[in-house]
This record gives C-alpha cells, structure tokens and sequence, in this order.
C-alpha cells in the first residue's frame, strides 16, 4: 500500500445485517483525504448505514473500518475525530445558538476565552452572527442547517460525515446551500462524505460518487465518469431521466448486441429536426410523430414516437418550435445497450465513420 | 465469520440505568409475584377449589362483578358525553371541568369511601332525600355501584378524549355535504372511529372496579351474601392469617383481571384492523 | 351548521355533564368541609392537633417521600433505558413495570405478606436480623412504593420517545458523558413530564389505603397513615375527626389538581414550539 494514494477512510469487506435484512454487502472503498465523496442511492440501499458505521453509530457485523491509517472498529464513535451533521440536524432544542456551537469544545474543557473566540469564528463563517442567542425552533431550516454544519466543525474534526443534509430543507433553499456548503468544505479542506438519494445534489456537489443499490456499492467514480460511462445496469438507469425501451435495431446505424435486453436513451442523447431543418447525417434519422410538449422554462421536453417507441428530446428555446403531432426527424447519438448486468455504450456509426471520412 | 461482536452504544449508561432498572423491579415487583407463584404452588387442587366456591365466595363475585359491570356502563355512557362536551363545545368553566375529570385520581379512595357513605347513609345529604321514597342507597348495591362510578369516571373521558380530539371535522362536513344528518353522521361516521377507545376506557374502568377496596369498603355495609365484595373477603381472610384462603381467592381475581384485559386486547386487535383496511 | 337544535343540543348536554359532575365529584368535596367545620373550628383544630393525628400526617409524609423519591429514581433510569437503547426483553420489562396499576390494592397488599410474612422462607432471615416488615413501617412504605411504581416512568416515556435519540447521539459524538447528557440534552425535554409524575405519585402514595391496609396491622400511632386513621376514627363514630383529617387530604387533591393542569399546559406548550 506504500505506493499507492493513502487514503484518509478505507472499509474493507463490511457486512451488516438487520435480521433478515442485508444493509451492508462486501463493502470496501477508500476515500481519499481531502475529498468530498456522496454516498448516492436509492432508499433502502444501504447508504445511512454505511455513513452510520464511519461514525461508529452501527457495528459492522464484519470487516475493518480504518481512518487515517487506523483501524478503528473499537474506537468510540467520539474518539474517532469526526464531525456529524444528523437528517434531522439533532440540534439541542434547550440551548441557544451559542451553546450548541460550543458544546463539544466545553466537553473537551476547552478554556472559556478560547470556545469564546472558536464560536465567533464559526459564527462568522456560516453567517449567523447576531443570532447566537436564538433558540433552533426560532431559527428557518437553512439557518438550522448552518449550526449544525458549524457544530459538527467546532471541534475542528478530520472528518465530516453529514446524513440526508439538504432533505429538510425546502426547494429553494437547497439550491443555495448546496453550494455554500460545497465551497465551505473547499475551504476548510476537510475530508467529508455525505448520503443523498439526489443524483443532481450528488453531482453537483461530490467530487467522488459512491453509488449504493441493495447493499451493494454498483460503481464509484467522479461523477462525469459515472454519469457518461456507467458500468452497471443499475448505475445507467439510475442517472439522467432515461426512456427505456426495447427494439432499439429500429433505429438506423447501431451495431448490433447479440442478447441485449433493452437499450436507455437520455434526452441529450437525442436530437431533433423539422422535416425542413437542415441535418448532419440524413442517412441515419428516423421519422417520428410528436405526442406530447411540455414547457420547462428554459427549454421544452418533447415526447416522440418513434415506430411505436416513446423517446423524450429536449428542444432550446431558440430553435424554430415545434406543434404536437408534427412529424419530425429524431437523430440517436448513441445509446446504453442493457444485457443482464451489463452496459454497452453504442455510438451511432454514422457519427464514427463521418468522423474517418473527413 | 468468527468475529466476536462487541456491540457499541453510542449512547452511555446503559449499564448504569438498566442496573438500577432491573435491581428495583425485581425488589417491588418480580421477588413479590414470585413468592405468589411459589405459594400457589404449595397448594393443593382441592383446597383451592373448596375455598374459592364457598357459597359466600361465590356471592361475592357476583356483587362485584354485577357493580362493576354497572358502575362501569354508567362511566362508558357518562364518559362519552362529557369527552364529546370538552372536546366540540367552548363554554365558560370548560377548563375547571376538564381538570375536574381528574380528581378521583387525586382524591385518596378511603377519603371519597367515606365522604360518599356520610351522604347518603338514611341521615345524609343525599340519603335523607332518598329515604322518603324509601330508597336506601348507602350500605346497598346500589351504594357500591354509586362509589365505583366515582371512581371510574376518568378512565372512558380519558381514552375517548384525544381520539375525538383527532377526528377531522372535514370528515363530518364531508357526511354533511352528503346529506346526512347530525345523528347519522354521529353514529355512522364518529362513533366507529371511537369506538375502540370506548372499549379500552371501560375495559379499564371495569378492570379498575373489580379491584376497588378503599372507597367501597364503607359504603358497602359488608353483609355477607349481599354486599360483600371479593377484595373485602380477601382483606378478611388475611385478617384472620388464613394466606390459602386469601392466596386462592386472589388468584380467582387476578385471573379475571387477566380476562378482561386479554378481550380488550382482542377487540382493540380486531378493532385496529377493520379501520385498517378502509384505510 | 347553525342549525337551532344546535345550540339546545349543546347546552342540554353541557347541562347534563355538569349536573353528573356536581353530584359525583364536587358535593362529595362540600361535604367533607361541612361535616368537618360542622362542630365549629375549635373542634376542627383539636381534631387536626390530635397526637395520633400527628403522627399519622408524619409517616404519611414519611411513606410518600420514600415512594416518590425511590421512584424518582427507577422512573428517570427504566425511561432513559427503554427509549435509548434496544435490548433484548424490552417488552416484558415495559409489561413489569406498568404491572401495579392493573393489580388490585389488596392482591398487592397480599403478595407482600406472603413475601415477607410468617410462611415466607426469608421470614427466618429477616427475624434474626431483627428487621420487620409486616405490620411495620417498612411494610407500608413498600406497599406505597408498589402502588406508584410506574407513575414516574409513564409519564416521562412518551416524551422521550418522541423526541427520539438524535441529541442524544450528537451529545455521544462529542464525547459528552451520561450526567451530562442528561443533565443539558434529556432533562429539559422532560422537566415537566417528570414534575407531573412527581406530583401524581405524591397524591397517589399519600391516599393509599388497601395495600397499606393490608400491610400495617393498624397500630394506632405507629403504622397508621392518614388513610388508615380515617378509617379508625369513622368507625369509632367520629365523624369530625375523620372529615377534618379527610380535608386535608382534599386540600392536597385540589393542589394537585390545579399542578396538573398547569403542568399539563406547560409541557404542551413546550411540545408545540418544538414543531
């Protein structure tokens, strides 16, 4: 292992079971210091228990759980180093802002002048000032997120673990903090994982993606890496807002996958032109009819069908509109082919051999 | 996997809490039933039968059962009129009433016991207004279902209260927009929802009854054959060092108890799913 | 909804409820002052200063302070244990402990006896020890701590389990230790809980009677709890003497009646801002 990255938290072959239950399947990874990782699954897959035996929560019923080199399966969740930002933010209902922010330094019997200046600073840093005297039911979700972002880092933690931290929070104010919470981690530069069932949350925010299903990890990757190449079926169904369907030879130049089950399409894999619009490699292009449009703002979402497959495109604003039950060409860049497990990414050949020809 | 499993609270003082826990459960409740059990099983059969069908035993557990069963209908009843009151209706002294519910919880048993025998023995407030019909109250049956109504009041206002409480008056406006009318809507649309609750507070309420010595025990004059309770022959019993006796009867009693409340877990059980498939 | 009958429907049933309310609960109450004060307030007062009388308000006092505080205790322990950790035999645990309240006072009174009593096999021990129970101060106080054993806890578990194990862990994560976590995080969700508790067991150990009066052999100026002397001087025919001890039993009722619904409020309150 000298050779290779050391890496700040390594699980190696963890198992967990509720009864009958399988949280946690041969697990292993490692995380690599200073990185800000997402543990991305659906519910039920077994992410708040893998974040949940970091923390020393949860007992692995096997396995090793280091951080920073140490094995620490019988250290103490509080001797462990880390910072924990709970769902529901666990924030003490009977102290002030202050005090929860200084809890954890009056337990280490930080001296008082010290905790004082610490809290300020925190204080400062999650823009709370002024507000240290409030109680968390007189405080808006976002603010209450803030304090127990700033809790989990007064003691100045190695690791930042935080479970579900945008769920409470409403749409608007997810986006924000988001983002805020991205660039805090940047700039203290603290190793953190968090859970979220968000893919966009995820690949917006993580530097790494850990995908979880059924108690498995299905892939792990930076997230433009697990977005474009998924391995798994699992993982490419999971990503974007896929059309599924099966026939995919009735589109025109793809290879052919001997036992394929189905293929996914993205929208952005799709693109669309009127009869009448000019188009790069008319040889390829089928003729679909338009079913349904919907508005979205920035652009609209066409439903097509396609010789009996339903396909979503998407359409900029800018370009010529298009009325339901129009006739267009649709034009495939590629599309993930589904067989079994497996995923084979197929390029239109048209694209390639355009490509060689010029 | 031969890992030895330590299991990790996160919490601490578990060891602490349930040390304590368990050490003071087992001095006031577990030592003491076991020395029940251990004394019931020096018994024999045939002591035990003959003690608890003596014809003055037997007696006494329908004066018990037959003023319970009463006192308890009466609460049932009572009870459902008062929670509906605190719960749909605002009045002036709504609040004084409510906490009123309580007192019998509050109000020692001995002290309601003898309070209510003064009132309406022939001399008293109440029984000297009786006497001229000629109804005798204290040292009657009727005088013991009277101190176990006082003491049942509570249970049916307390388990139909919240319940009421969470009823959504869009169901109601929703029967009325329907068309139905206020009696309709109330047993049709309230009533089963309450109904389990019903069950539970007088399912209580009797249980709570059946036991009932320190309030009844002077109001009811303690004739045998007539308005002799169980508990009292118990109490009479132990008074005269006969433990078999008094260990027999007991056991007849907790029995009962057991019954009562194994049906309303039953109905409850039943009740439970039956609102649980309309859901 | 503004319909007539509305309204005589309302007011008939209000009318009702306060009428069952007056007879059952509070002309009861009248009546114990009346028949008490009914002598005139000297005798009231002899009654009150009698020695017996004396001595039977102390080891009342004397039994609810054990009760309440043991039961302190055992409440805030087996609450914390039950609704902060999962372990095997949780629920029969939970069963044990409500156990009192569906067991009648004399059965109660019972199993003492035969615990403690001639025919137990620790009867021996205990004499040669020199300790009685039965018929003895001890006995009375273990009946009363009997009688109120889950009041505290019951009060106290439904608070905590609502508000779940999150601070709790959080605290944990900090490396807070027991006293402190529940000294700064539980106890203040469940002061008033706990209060309540306090003041329900209090008025339930100063009142009982069957098992205390299986217990104690009634022995007039030693074992005797208010309760029981009641029940020694109505029997004796004095009536004033019983009412006047009986009063002050009431007044402690309305006390802690007036408690409850000030307690009552303020927990709700409380459980209303958390939301």
């Amino acid at each position: 292992m000298a050779d290779t990255v050391q890496n700040y938290v390594e699980l190696h072959d963890i198992n967990k079971n509720y009864g009958d239950f399988q949280a946690s399947h041969q697990i292993n990874f490692g995380i690599e210091k200073g990185k800000l990782v997402a543990l991305l699954g659906p519910s039920g897959s077994g992410k708040t228990t893998i974040l949940r035996m970091i923390a020393g929560l949860e007992t692995p019923d096997s396995g090793e759980i280091k951080i920073d080199g140490q094995v620490v399966n019988h250290i103490p969740a509080n001797k462990r180093g880390i910072g924990f930002v709970f769902q529901s933010y666990a924030l003490f209902r009977y102290m002030t802002v202050y005090d929860n922010i200084a809890m954890g330094l009056q337990i280490q019997k930080v001296p008082k002048q010290q905790i004082k200046e610490r809290v300020t600073e925190l204080l400062d840093l999650v823009s709370l000032k002024g507000l240290e005297n409030r109680y968390p039911n007189q405080l808006s979700g976002g603010q209450r997120q803030r304090v127990a972002f700033a809790r989990a880092i007064a003691p100045n933690p190695q690791l930042l673990l935080l479970d579900e931290p945008f769920a409470a929070i409403d749409a608007k104010v997810r986006q924000e903090l988001r983002s805020w919470l991205k660039e805090m981690i940047g700039k203290l530069g603290i190793t953190s994982i968090f859970v979220t069932h968000d893919q966009d949350e995820a690949m917006e925010v993580a530097d790494e993606i850990i995908l979880t299903n059924r108690g498995r990890i299905e892939q792990i990757g930076s997230p433009s890496e697990i977005y474009t190449y998924p391995k798994t079926a699992f993982t490419a169904s999971f990503f974007g807002q896929n059309a599924q369907l099966e026939g995919y030879q009735a589109f025109h130049t793809f290879g052919d996958v001997p036992g394929a089950d189905k293929a996914l399409i993205r929208p952005e894999f799709v693109k669309v032109y009127k009869l009448d619009e000019k188009q790069q490699y008319p040889e390829s292009a089928s003729i679909g009819t338009v079913e349904q449009i919907s508005f979205r703002g920035d652009r609209t979402e066409l439903q097509i069908n396609v010789n009996g497959l339903l396909i979503t495109a998407k359409r900029n604003l800018g370009e010529s509109p298009i009325a339901v039950g129009e006739q267009v060409k649709v034009f495939l860049y590629r599309i993930f082919v589904l067989k079994g497990e497996e995923v084979i990414l197929l390029e239109n050949e048209a694209v390639n051999s355009n490509y060689f020809n010029i | 996997m031969a890992i030895k499993r330590k299991k990790t609270r996160v919490i601490p003082g578990f060891g602490l809490s349930f040390g304590i826990t368990i050490a003071m459960l087992s001095l006031i409740v577990i030592i003491p039933l076991c020395s029940l059990v251990v004394f019931t099983a020096q018994l024999s059969f045939k002591e035990f039968w003959e003690t608890v069908s003596r014809p003055r035993v037997l007696s006494s557990y329908w004066v018990s059962f037959s003023t319970a069963l009463v006192a308890s209908l009466i609460n049932a009843v009572m009870g459902l009129i008062l929670a509906w009151v605190l719960v749909r209706y605002d009045f002036p002294g709504k609040r004084f009433m409510d906490g009123l519910i309580e007192l019998p919880f509050a109000l020692p048993t001995a002290v309601a016991g003898i309070s209510l025998t003064h009132m309406t023995v022939s001399t008293g407030w109440v029984g000297g207004f009786f006497a001229k019909f000629g109804i005798p109250i204290a040292y009657t049956k009727a005088g013991i279902t009277i101190a176990l109504v006082f003491i049942g009041i509570p249970f049916v206002v307390r388990s139909v209260q919240p319940v009421l409480e969470k009823i959504d008056y869009q169901y109601e406006e929703a029967a009325q927009i329907l068309g139905f009318s206020h009696a309709r809507t109330f047993w049709k649309v309230i009533f089963p929802e309450i109904f389990p609750a019903l069950i539970s507070g007088f399912t209580l309420a009797f249980a709570r009854c059946l036991g009932e010595y320190g309030s009844v025990v002077f109001i009811a004059g303690n004739t045998p054959y007539e308005t002799e309770i169980t508990p009292l022959l118990i109490m009479s019993e132990l008074q005269e060092y006969d433990y078999a006796s008094a260990t027999s009867i007991a056991l007849i009693m907790l029995f009962a108890a057991f019954v009562i409340l194994f049906i309303n877990a039953v109905l409850q059980s039943r009740a439970s799913k039956k609102i649980g498939k309309i859901a | 909804m503004g319909r007539k009958n509305d309204g005589v429907l309302k007011w008939t049933l209000i009318a009702i409820c306060a009428i069952f309310l007056f007879i059952m609960l509070i002309l009861p109450l009248i009546y114990i002052v009346a028949t008490a004060l009914r002598e005139g307030f000297g005798a009231y007062a002899a009654a009150l200063s009698d020695e017996y009388a004396r001595k039977a308000v102390g080891l009342t006092i004397k039994a609810t302070l054990w009760a309440v505080g043991l039961n302190t205790v055992f409440g805030i322990c087996a609450a914390w244990c039950i609704t902060k950790f999962n372990f095997k035999g949780k629920k029969i645990i939970s069963t044990l402990i409500d156990l009192p309240l569906t067991v009648s006072p004399i059965i109660a009174g019972l199993i003492f006896v035969l615990t403690f009593g001639r025919q137990s096999f620790l009867y021996d021990y205990l004499k040669a020890a020199g300790i009685s129970i039965i018929f003895a101060v001890p006995g009375v106080i273990l009946a009363t701590i009997f009688v109120t054993f889950p009041y505290i806890s019951r009060e106290i578990i439904p608070v905590l389990n609502a508000q779940g194990t999150d601070e709790e862990e959080a605290a944990a994560l900090m490396g807070a230790k027991t006293f402190t976590i529940f000294r700064k995080v539980t106890f203040p969700h469940i002061k008033w809980a706990l209060l309540y508790g306090v003041v329900l067991c209090t008025a339930r150990a100063m009142g009982e009677f069957g098992a205390v009066s299986v217990l104690s052999g009634h022995l007039r100026g030693k074992t005797n709890t208010m309760p029981l002397y009641i029940e020694l001087l109505y029997q004796g025919y004095d009536f004033t003497g019983a009412f006047a001890v009986s009063s002050l039993l009431v007044i402690m009722a309305v006390i802690v009646l007036a408690l409850r619904s000030i307690l009552e409020y303020k927990g709700k309150k409380e459980s209303e801002q958390d939301r």
